[in-house]
């Protein structure tokens, strides 16, 4: 029976060639625009660490100058880092289960056998926890476990900078020079790229390739070696400062801290403790601002940073209403299609056939479009995306769109399958309820 | 001519669902181009925003300091020196950051002292005395900074400096009244920094801040172990002389390396990428939509008119003319024009509104919602303008035909 | 085979109320050739549509193969006039982007008859009615009267109990429409229960039996042969209803 459907769907659909390719053509279109925005807008947003979504917490205090907010256009917002005075203070707390400080500076790779010129590496600075809060993905070795006041001569290479020097063999305990000082190699991670970089969104949720983090080492090494972050920093705030004890007691923000509050009791502590030091120290004459301490999950954090920006939430809209505009406009065509076959229709009721027979013919002709239209939109969205990567080939930010995942794929087809289904049933089910005697007459 | 409507909208009447549909199809398809144009517009009008120089034959090589010992005041000279002396080159200038790219620094100004101040956020640049001559930025008022003004690296931080220059746009932020020049400004302190200069506005670097502000310090860039070379090149011998100096300053002093070495139009193009592929992508979504719409029109009223046939050769046979017909069909789409438009406008300031809200869009333009609507009405009646011919030519014959 | 019993109907619009249908009275047996004649507008095709299951009426009992169709679902009713009534109309209706082959095949399919099965059904009855070599032919190639022919391969090929014919002949030219009847009469002789509706007086003659519907009711219901006198005394006396 299905067979008999499908032929006389085919059938139907021949006839009418132009309408049907309008309608095929209307649904790829829609889906296709669908499915570029939403892998752009998943890709772009997704949480990169969604299992830990409540465990961990960007944390903040608004230490800015009490006449300006520290963003004007999100004047609500605490500015997104730290001082080194109030990074050290809130770290020396155990409230939370794991937490971590950290800054991006540049650094020079040098000593590795065989290496002819020094090699510049983005560094991030960190304190231990950095590895296990994040669950960062060792290839070999693992993070240092020393106390994070020490400057301890331990260093983790990324995946890209240890074949680089390395070969990509198994370098840990091997010694290598970092701006100027002697380390030993203790980790190799995995290939690890999380976008968009949640953990560092103030320098960029998605690093250009010379930005991406290629090696770690630990925090006490900005002191000892009185070095100043190159990444992201604003200060404000009274007086030059002269040398670098006063940097480190300035109200420069430069230090990014997240803490791993797995309890709603543990944040609520630790936000007590924050609340204290706010009080404390604004009788000193420090954070003139408004109480705004935060503990920010990284949903809300992305958010807050703008990773998430208006500009692709407003393209997936217009994609959706487009793709309602093309279904509506295949609903009209199916409608008046069916409605105008009515005397045929008639005869086959005439001759026996139910309103289900009928509402399945004619569902199964809905299908085919459906399907049809399905396949190509998937083809169409698959060329814009391809095309999208290959007009961003040297950014980062699309760099994931280099796979269609098998998801999007589901995603797809479930669109397309539910979206024509739905606008093909209404015109399905109506021509179905036609009385089969008023059609017949033929005077 | 003879317009009795209660035919056609009878007629309508029982061809309800289809036109209603339409009608729905019309109002979202307006609401969507209405509003989409609209954002086009404000895109182009970003991407259109002049740098205040011209980025073409200018490029820029980031150079790193390989250890806390180097001597980055010593590396610069030699760099710029070497620079200077390719042929080629017109002007190479040591900065602290990029104009058009995300390497930049900021600082807050005020022209009051103390740090209760009012203060103005704005870019900063440390500069030297040929930076303004590299990029091409005229003197307002006031001069330029001397060779002699340029204070060299050194380990300090912040420092206060007794001369500087900044923008036109930002002398009218701190100084409304006019006359900057020769003003005080502070940095949260009690130094006086004296306006010796006034540009005309340009991009210093990119940031949340009003694009034109910035402040120009007479400093040796450096502090941070990073400085970039900007350099303006004869026009069509930028990409050369960029190869050309990337590879002999990569092995020319070892105590440094370079980290990057772009043209300006690159980072210039990276600016504009958002806002392109939005404006593109809206465009293109909009042609689509108007497309799908009328191909809608055209096809169903097509359709219309090869299933009544017989009604219309009955028409024809009792005396209706060609020009009738047409009239009939064109009218019909008319009343289903006119209703989703009406709709359509609703939804496209209802849209509007919500976007200038959630997303802190300017208000759509009042002029965008009218041309839209009549250019939807034309080109929807454009659609149905041939089929509604084809019902014309319909012979009176076909009424008396059985089937 | 098929028994009515003061059936009515009533087509209510907001102005007018229209009696189809007034005490139909009307008893066919089965293996008889029943022609039924009547000024237009006398209910002759409501007639023709509650008998075979197109339309509901409103009150009386009517009674089909001895089953009392009223409270029949249209599931129900679908399947009754699929495998027990084969129908024929004035305007052939045939479905036009089907060959032959496929429009007589159209009933059986409802019926998931197995692909072999309705080749042996479908082929029977094209030869029956003498074209089974034009089987892969589109209906538009063929003439009126081979149309005809095909519908009616098409009601027969499923084996129905009655065959239900509107105004067969109707459009077709003296030749062919003799054709039709000579096919009618040759499967009405195979078994089948035969009721038409005819202005045609040939049509009438060859019928067993006439019934006679006037304004809705049943006048008359007598073999042609006796009816003659009677039709010139009603002649030139048509009443419409409504």
């Amino acid at each position: 029976m299905l067979r008999y459907y499908l032929r006389l769907a085919f059938n139907s659909l021949r006839r009418t060639p132009g309408l049907t390719a309008l309608m095929v053509c209307a649904i790829a279109l829609g889906i296709a625009a669908c499915i570029v925005t939403l892998t752009v807008y998943h890709a772009m947003s997704g949480n990169p660490i969604w299992w830990k979504n409540n465990v961990l917490y960007a944390v903040t205090m608004d230490s800015w100058d009490p006449g300006t907010p520290y963003d004007s256009k999100h004047p609500t917002l605490p500015p997104p880092q730290l001082t080194y005075k109030d990074a050290i203070y809130l770290a020396s707390s155990n409230i939370p289960k794991r937490k971590v400080i950290m800054t991006q500076l540049t650094g020079m790779l040098n000593g590795a056998p065989g290496q002819a010129v020094p090699l510049r590496v983005m560094t991030r600075a960190t304190t231990r926890d950095f590895f296990a809060m994040f669950d960062v993905p060792f290839e070999y070795g693992g993070g240092w476990r020393g106390s994070d006041r020490d400057a301890l001569p331990e260093i983790v290479l990324s995946k890209q900078v240890n074949a680089e020097l390395f070969g990509g063999a198994d370098s840990v305990g091997r010694s290598i020079s970092w701006n100027g000082n002697r380390f030993r190699v203790v980790g190799v991670l995995r290939k690890w790229q999380p976008l968009p970089r949640f953990y560092d969104v103030v320098n960029s949720a998605f690093p250009p390739p010379e930005g991406t983090d290629q090696v770690f080492v630990p925090f006490a090494w900005m002191t000892a070696l009185q070095a100043l972050p190159t990444g992201n920093m604003t200060c404000h705030g009274s007086g030059g400062v002269d040398n670098y004890q006063q940097f480190l007691g300035s109200e420069c923000l430069w230090i990014e801290m997240w803490a791993e509050l797995p309890t709603a009791a543990g944040r609520e502590r630790f936000r007590a403790f924050m609340d204290a030091y706010w009080a404390a120290q604004r009788k000193t004459g420090r954070f003139q601002r408004p109480l705004n301490n935060r503990l920010t999950d990284v949903g809300q954090w992305l958010q807050d940073n703008g990773v998430v920006t208006s500009d692709s939430r407003i393209l997936l809209r217009v994609a959706f209403a487009f793709l309602a505009v093309c279904l509506i406009n295949t609903v009209g065509i199916l409608l008046t299609k069916f409605l105008r076959a009515a005397p045929i229709i008639g005869v086959r009721r005439a001759l026996g056939a139910n309103r289900r027979h009928i509402f399945m013919q004619h569902i199964v002709e809905v299908a085919v479009v459906s399907v049809a239209g399905g396949l190509l939109g998937l083809a169409v969205g698959a060329a814009g995306l391809a095309g999208v990567r290959a007009i961003h080939a040297q950014d980062n930010t699309y760099a994931m769109l280099a796979h269609f995942d098998p998801l999007g794929v589901a995603w797809a087809l479930a669109l397309a399958a539910a979206s024509t289904l739905a606008a093909g049933l209404y015109p399905a089910w109506s021509v179905g309820r036609l009385p089969p005697a008023g059609y017949l007459k033929s005077r | 001519m003879n317009l009795n409507l209660r035919p056609i909208l009878s007629a309508l009447a029982r061809n309800r669902t289809g036109a209603v549909l339409i009608a729905l199809e019309i109002a979202i398809a307006l609401a969507v181009m209405v509003n989409a144009t609209w954002i086009v517009a404000q895109r182009v009008q970003q991407i259109e925003e002049p740098s205040g120089f011209d980025a073409r034959d200018m490029f820029a090589i980031g150079v790193s300091a390989l250890s806390s010992h180097s001597d980055l005041g010593a590396a610069q000279r030699e760099d710029l020196a070497y620079l200077r002396s390719l042929p080629g080159v017109v002007a190479a200038s040591a900065t602290s950051s990029v104009p058009l790219s995300p390497y930049g620094q900021g600082t807050s100004l005020s022209p009051l002292p103390g740090s209760n101040a009012p203060m103005t956020w704005t870019r900063m640049m440390e500069a030297d005395e040929a930076t303004l001559e590299t990029l091409g930025v005229r003197i307002i008022a006031g001069r330029n900074f001397g060779a002699a003004d340029i204070r060299p690296l050194t380990k300090g931080f912040f420092q206060a400096y007794p001369e500087v220059i900044i923008t036109q746009s930002l002398a009218d932020k701190l100084f409304p009244g006019g006359n900057a020049l020769g003003k005080p400004v502070y940095s949260g302190d009690n130094t006086p920094m004296t306006v010796v200069g006034i540009t005309s506005n340009f991009i210093p670097s990119v940031a949340d801040t009003p694009a034109y502000d910035a402040l120009l310090v007479p400093q040796a860039p450096g502090d941070f172990g990073i400085y970039f070379c900007l350099v303006r090149t004869r026009p069509g011998m930028t990409a050369t002389l960029l190869q050309t100096a990337e590879r002999h300053l990569a092995t020319s002093n070892l105590d440094r390396v370079i980290f990057s070495a772009q043209t300006l139009p690159y980072y210039r193009a990276r600016l504009d990428a958002s806002s392109r592929d939005m404006a593109i992508f809206l465009a293109v979504v909009t042609a689509l939509i108007l497309s799908v719409t009328c191909l809608g029109i055209f096809g169903l009223t097509t359709f219309n008119v090869s299933t009544r046939t017989k009604q219309i050769g009955t028409l024809r046979a009792v005396g209706a003319r060609k020009r009738d017909i047409v009239a009939h069909y064109l009218v019909e789409n008319a009343i289903v024009l006119v209703t989703g438009g009406a709709v359509g406008c609703v939804l496209a300031l209802g849209v509007g509104q919500w976007l200038s809200d959630q997303y802190q869009l300017p208000r759509l333009d009042l002029h965008f919602l009218v041309i839209g609507v009549v250019g939807l009405a034309v080109i929807g009646q454009l659609a149905a303008w041939h089929p509604a011919r084809r019902a014309a030519a319909v012979p009176p014959s076909v009424a008396t035909r059985t089937i | 085979m098929l028994k009515m019993q003061d059936v009515s109907k009533v087509y209510r619009t907001d102005l007018i109320e229209t009696h189809a249908l007034r005490n139909f009275s009307l008893e066919v047996k089965s293996g008889q050739f029943v022609a039924v004649s009547g000024p237009s507008g006398s209910g002759k095709t409501t007639f023709l549509n509650v008998a075979g299951l197109l339309e509901t009426f409103d009150t009386g009992i009517y009674e089909l193969n001895g089953q009392d169709v009223a409270r029949l679902s249209d599931d129900a009713r679908s399947r009754m006039r699929n495998e027990k009534i084969g129908f024929i109309f004035q305007s052939f209706n045939l479905i036009p982007d089907l060959d032959i082959y496929d429009n007589v095949d159209v009933p059986l399919r409802y019926r998931r008859m197995k692909a072999a099965e309705r080749n042996r059904r479908i082929t029977k009855a094209l030869e029956l009615v003498g074209l089974a070599s034009r089987m892969k032919h589109m209906p538009s190639q063929l003439s009126g009267g081979q149309q005809q022919r095909v519908a009616i391969a098409r009601a027969i090929a499923g084996d129905p109990a009655l065959i239900l014919a509107d105004e067969p002949t109707g459009n077709l030219d003296s030749l062919m429409a003799r054709q039709v009847v000579d096919l009618l009469e040759q499967i009405n002789e195979m078994g089948t229960t035969i009721v038409l509706v005819t202005h045609d007086p040939e049509l009438a003659r060859r019928a067993q039996r006439n019934v006679h519907v006037v304004d809705g009711v049943v006048i008359d219901s007598a073999p042609y042969e006796r009816r003659i006198p009677t039709e010139e005394a009603h002649g030139g006396v048509s009443r419409s209803a409504g």
